[in-house]
């Protein structure tokens, strides 16, 4: 017992001692030319994956995540499909030998962790809630990418498409989204942002709803909002879902105009979140076109 | 033990008006206030006020699943107990519903029950009848507390198992997160469909349960004098096991398991019926629907969001329960 336990300790740190001293070295002598374009990245975020495969050149990217390569959650799947997937696990990054890690601010903090221990660059990417943000984060992996035209044009794009009137007055037509498990979308987040800047008054922003946002059906049926946005991708059957088909959201006095918008298309700051508003803003001009109609 | 102090009549009726009580307060409470006489007015007026909508759609089959569920689990727990002669035989404590619980989570996940919600019950209910007969097979009736016991962690571990088995290999990334509600039951967002789907093999498998009557009061009196008294052993079995699949496999099927309630409602109720095993199933049925309204009522008052698992406080009342029978049998055995 006590034999075999000193053994591996003295294995795990010799271990350790190996990685230290082969990681180290190529990684300070990396942080001189950081300006150099990366030639092996590896994303280990959906988000990250996301951005990587719009912005840098094919041959520069080695790995992304396999989330990124599920169509129900990423709007890059087929381009994610060419590369081999990883998990985010640290023995996967450190065998492709990457001269970037592309991670997410909170997801899989343990391998960030560890990969900055042992000198892999790393970039975290945060969670932008602006549009500024978004466009800043955009500009800013682009750069570090090599690639600061293509992230110039995309950033092009969403602002184009985000120009409009500024907040939603009182007047404004009313939404409110609806996950799975009763979840809903508080201010302070991208979705609001998105929600916003349709010309929508997101309800569930003004709600006192507490830490986890969650909306119980007695709460939605009192808001009367005049958009739900059910917000799931089903594809496969959970429990979780079962509140959005409550026959309740079917025999509302004012029934709202039902909106199923994929999370796919606004859970990361990238071009998607343009589809994402278009669905929302024509959801807002249908509601104007029935004020007008009825008054 | 205490003497029986209400006449039987009395009893029924002092549980049926306590059943009736907690299912009032049950419509009473939940997530947003509501002005419960006129939304009853406007619900009994056909008009669609929202006070009406979340009285009739969101309140009612919450209540009304309390009551079955909590029946059925209450009935099985006493049928349970006086067929086997076994004061821990309950659905939960045996596996029935645990196993029933695979029955549905199986046909659940698969997606089979997407195309038709009646295969949701009929999972629970077949994996029920597997357990049922399982344990029958195994044991049989002169099943000793620690055989009895002994089968059911067995059965309960294994159903454990592959539930979250199952609930892994799902596709979907939330279905692991909804082991709670498999293992711990809940009330919570039910609906008029989930009722419509359960109500009538519940109902069917209460008449099973509830024709044992006379015949269990015979077996109190020991088997070879019940069979003088005409009682036919296989067909009180079978109802046994078909009325407790039946009920119990819907009821889990649309709720999770709620554990506990058949253990410690006839522990109650039984000195109240003056140890006649008979009498002791309706009251019991009526019992179990108080104790399981009233807990319902308490995930909803206990200030935690997302509320508690019904299970989580059926099992703090419960456990504690077992412990003292537990407690009182190993006196006994000295």
């Amino acid at each position: 017992m006590t034999v075999s336990r000193i053994f591996s300790a003295v294995v795990g740190c010799a271990a350790a001692g190996l990685f230290l001293g082969i990681l180290t070295g190529p990684a300070a002598s990396m942080a001189d030319d950081e300006r150099a374009a990366p030639e092996r990245v590896v994303s280990m975020n959906l988000c990250a994956d996301e951005l990587l495969l719009r912005l840098a050149d094919p041959d520069q990217i080695v790995s992304v995540t396999y989330l990124g390569q599920n169509p129900d959650q990423s709007t890059v799947a087929d381009k994610a499909a060419r590369y081999p997937a990883n998990h985010g696990l640290a023995e996967e990054i450190l065998r492709l030998s990457p001269d970037l890690v592309v991670a997410g601010r909170y997801t899989t903090r343990t391998t960030v962790d560890f990969l900055r221990r042992v000198g892999e660059p790393v970039l975290e990417l945060e969670v932008p809630t602006t549009l500024p943000e978004v466009e800043a984060q955009i500009r800013m992996l682009g750069d570090r990418l090599g690639q600061s035209e293509r992230a110039e044009a995309m950033v092009a794009e969403i602002a184009g498409a985000f120009v409009g009137p500024a907040t939603p007055d009182d007047d404004a037509p009313t939404a409110v989204v609806f996950a799975p498990n009763g979840f809903t979308v508080g201010a302070g987040s991208l979705v609001d942002t998105v929600i916003e800047a349709a010309g929508l008054r997101n309800l569930g922003a003004e709600q006192d709803l507490g830490r986890y946002r969650r909306l119980s059906l007695e709460q939605l049926a009192r808001l009367k909002p005049d958009v739900l946005i059910l917000n799931a991708e089903e594809t496969s059957p959970a429990l979780a879902y079962e509140v959005l088909h409550h026959p309740i959201l079917d025999r509302l006095p004012k029934a709202p105009l039902v909106v199923s918008l994929s999370p796919r298309l606004w859970t990361c700051a990238g071009p998607a979140l343009v589809d994402a508003l278009a669905l929302l803003r024509q959801a807002a001009e249908t509601i104007e076109t029935h004020r007008r109609a009825g008054q | 033990m205490r003497r029986a102090e209400v006449s039987y009549p009395w009893l029924l009726a002092l549980l049926g008006g306590l059943a009736l009580v907690l299912f009032a307060l049950s419509l009473a409470i939940g997530y947003a206030p509501l002005d419960l006489p006129a939304a009853g007015a406007d619900a009994l007026g056909g008009r669609e006020t929202i006070g009406a909508l979340v009285l009739v759609e969101l309140r009612l089959p919450r209540a009304l699943l309390g009551l079955l569920v909590g029946f059925t689990l209450g009935l099985s727990g006493a049928v349970m107990q006086g067929f086997l002669r076994n004061p821990l035989a309950e659905p939960g404590v045996v596996g029935v519903s645990g196993g029933a619980a695979l029955g549905a989570v199986v046909v659940f996940y698969s997606g089979l029950a997407a195309t038709s919600s009646l295969l949701l019950p009929l999972g629970g209910i077949v994996a029920a009848l597997l357990v049922g007969g399982l344990l029958f097979a195994v044991a049989g009736r002169g099943m000793s507390t620690t055989t009895l016991i002994l089968a059911g962690v067995a059965i309960n571990s294994l159903a454990g198992a592959l539930i979250s088995l199952t609930l892994n290999l799902a596709p979907n990334p939330y279905a692991a997160m909804e082991i709670m509600f498999w293992l711990m039951g809940s009330l919570a967002d039910r609906s008029f469909s989930h009722v419509w789907v359960a109500i009538a093999p519940m109902i069917v498998g209460w008449m099973l349960l509830l024709s044992t009557s006379r015949a269990l009061d015979a077996l109190s009196l020991g088997e070879e004098t019940a069979r003088t008294l005409g009682i036919g052993m296989r067909r009180v079995r079978a109802a046994v096991v078909g009325g407790v699949a039946l009920s119990v496999g819907a009821a889990t099927a649309v709720t999770g398991v709620i554990g506990f309630v058949g253990l410690v409602v006839p522990h109650l109720l039984r000195p109240f019926v003056a140890h006649r095993p008979g009498r002791l199933l309706f009251a019991s049925g009526l019992g179990g629907a108080s104790l399981t309204l009233a807990a319902d009522i308490a995930v909803r008052l206990i200030p935690s969001r997302p509320e508690l698992q019904l299970g989580v406080v059926t099992a703090i009342i419960g456990a504690p329960f077992l412990f003292s029978l537990v407690w009182r049998y190993r006196r006994l055995e000295r």
